[in-house]
């Protein structure tokens, strides 16, 4: 079976760059920052796939480039080359050959995106309901009842009680907002979930909630997701295969257990022994 | 507000080279119903915000044989109404002037829609104080642009479902966003809801003209204009209902089908009364 996501030489920079950037920066360079003409290389060709039904693991130390990575499949951000094939149905969709209008249905059915600041994620200014019913507006449904059942269902299901629905997203704690943003992401049933450190900064006790329950929608939804974050433990916990980055470039992946047990590239046997 | 007019004005006192240039943005407005087409807005003689959008357009449009008619909070004989027909006067020294919307060829507005409705061949000219109605939701410009040319408009949706999360109701009186031709929303200006339905698949032309925002719009004849609503919860206009649910009367002409506005009669009390005058007033002469 094909892959959801193929994902080749993805690159991003900020500044024009020059011809030296491709030397002077990345991981044996020690820094993404170009030292010649100054441009920051976020990411410098990332490739890797994510299978149906699987949780890829994208971990690195700050900065590294994880978040550019998940925002440029987001459409948030437009790589300057490289390729993404999503697999939309049996379909391969180019996604960066897509017009605007093409990405924003792709964007707004069939991905999901849980923002590491729930004010990314979350318009503040409208109920928690309110923007469970903004994605279901992007995508057509125009029934009132209808979206507040839909809505009713998403906050249950992520463990928020549907009587809150109708309050501010001001009014919730740190996990309950990532709560929404998940409920958010989930609500016109995508395939594909992105999460940029959905944990970070929360207690630990509801961080173990919160990844039990991503674990849960993957097995019970059949979700592909990657999944960002600089912490061991959860990559642990919930992927299946890892990725590692240093200063914008790919250094090392495969199944997390493997990386785990036997890092190959100095940069993750660092990280893991710092970890054990 | 208006100074008084020099002796000699340049008739329809915009240049010919001005007058072309808005009808030919108007004509571009109107092949793309609810498009709001930028255009050079003029200096004019009166300050931006009482109406100089819609008079760029009323005096690109009249000429010899036209009969005028200005509208003003449902009024002939406000004083913004009055100095805009002083103006026009000197500016097109032929055009007739007229307090009968039926006479008309061209009516310039703000706030209502006629009483009696639009005849097939009446231009209808709205001032627009805002033109975008995606302003409440996205402050940027280009985003606006990109969401109307996508035609997306579902954080226009999102307010409604939180006036209806918050009020029970959807509470937008004015300004109700309105698609045209299953496309494009508008900002049909700060009429009210009883007058959106009287765009949709109407005999007369509707442009829209804002003069800070320099932007002009249209709603041509025989095109759909529906307001934003939910299948399951249906726009309505205003109703108008006593205490006892019936429908209150016009307390001076007894019109049970016009748009009314609150007035204190004579011994303080509140009553409702048609908001259309020349539209109350033909009905009461006719009473009598
Ligand atoms: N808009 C921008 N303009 C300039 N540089 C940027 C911009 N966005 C990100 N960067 C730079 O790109 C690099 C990668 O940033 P990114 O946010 O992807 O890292 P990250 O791995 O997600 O880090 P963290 O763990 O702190 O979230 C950083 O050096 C960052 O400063
Ligand atoms: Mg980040
Ligand atoms: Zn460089
Ligand atoms: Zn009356």
């Amino acid at each position: 079976m094909k892959p959801i996501l193929d994902v080749r030489n993805l690159r991003k920079t900020f500044g024009d760059g020059c011809e030296q950037c491709g030397r002077l920066t990345g991981a044996a360079a020690a820094t993404n920052r170009c030292p010649a003409c100054g441009t920051i290389v976020a990411v410098r060709g990332a490739s890797f796939t994510l299978r149906h039904g699987e949780i890829l693991g994208v971990m690195g130390e700050s900065g590294s480039g994880k978040s550019s990575l998940v925002r440029m499949l987001y459409f948030d951000e437009a790589p300057v080359s490289g390729s993404a094939v999503f697999d939309d149905k049996g379909t391969p969709v180019e996604m960066f050959a897509l017009n605007a209008a093409q990405q924003r249905r792709l964007r707004n059915t069939r991905f999901g995106m849980v923002y590491q600041n729930a004010h990314m994620g979350l318009n503040f200014g409208i109920s928690a309901g309110g923007n469970i019913a903004e994605r279901l507006l992007l995508n057509e449904q125009a029934h009132y009842e209808k979206i507040r059942e839909r809505a009713r269902y998403l906050l249950e299901r992520t463990g928020i009680a549907a009587a809150r629905m109708d309050e501010s997203p001001h009014r919730f704690s740190g996990g309950m907002q990532q709560r929404v943003q998940i409920a958010r992401a989930l609500a016109t049933d995508p395939p594909l979930l992105l999460l940029d450190e959905v944990t970070t900064g929360l207690d630990v006790s509801v961080q173990a909630r919160i990844l039990d329950l991503i674990l849960e929608l993957q097995e019970a939804l059949g979700l592909s997701m990657v999944v960002v974050t600089h912490d061991m433990g959860v990559i642990r916990q919930l992927a299946t295969r890892t990725l590692v980055m240093k200063n914008g470039e790919v250094v090392e992946q495969g199944l997390t257990d493997q990386i785990l047990e036997d890092p190959q590239h100095a940069y993750t046997q660092q990280l893991v022994s710092a970890a054990l | 507000m208006i100074e008084a007019p020099a002796r000699a004005y340049q008739y329809g006192f915009l240049d010919e080279y001005a007058k072309k240039e808005i009808r030919r943005q108007t004509l571009k407005a109107v092949a793309i119903p609810g498009y709001q087409v930028p255009y050079a807005s003029r200096e004019m003689p009166l300050a931006r915000g009482f109406g100089t959008g819609g008079l760029q357009i009323t005096l690109s449009l009249l000429g010899p044989g036209d009969t005028f008619k200005v509208i003003d909070q449902g009024a002939d004989d406000s004083v913004n109404a009055v100095n805009l027909r002083k103006f026009i006067v000197e500016a097109c020294p032929d055009v007739s002037l007229t307090t009968r919307a039926e006479d008309a060829t061209i009516i310039q507005t703000r706030h209502r829609v006629p009483e009696v409705g639009m005849s097939p061949g009446q231009i209808l000219v709205l001032q627009v104080p805002y033109p975008d109605p995606l302003v409440v939701v996205e402050p940027n410009e280009a985003k606006r642009k990109q969401m109307h040319g996508e035609g997306d408009y579902a954080r226009l949706l999102v307010k409604l479902y939180e006036d209806l999360v918050n009020f029970g109701e959807i509470t937008i009186s004015h300004r109700y966003p309105t698609r045209i031709h299953g496309h494009y929303v508008i900002d049909p200006s700060p009429i009210p809801r009883h007058d959106v339905p009287r765009l949709h698949m109407a005999d007369a032309l509707f442009l829209f003209g804002a003069g800070r925002e320099k932007r002009i719009y249209a709603v041509p004849p025989f095109t759909r204009a529906e307001p934003l609503a939910f299948e399951d919860v249906p726009f309505r206009v205003e109703h108008f209902f006593d205490d006892t649910g019936a429908r209150r009367p016009c307390a001076r002409c007894g019109s049970r089908e016009s748009f009314l506005d609150e007035f204190l009669d004579s011994y303080g009390r509140k009553q409702f009364g048609c908001s259309d005058s020349d539209y109350c007033a033909r009905r009461q002469e006719s009473r009598r």
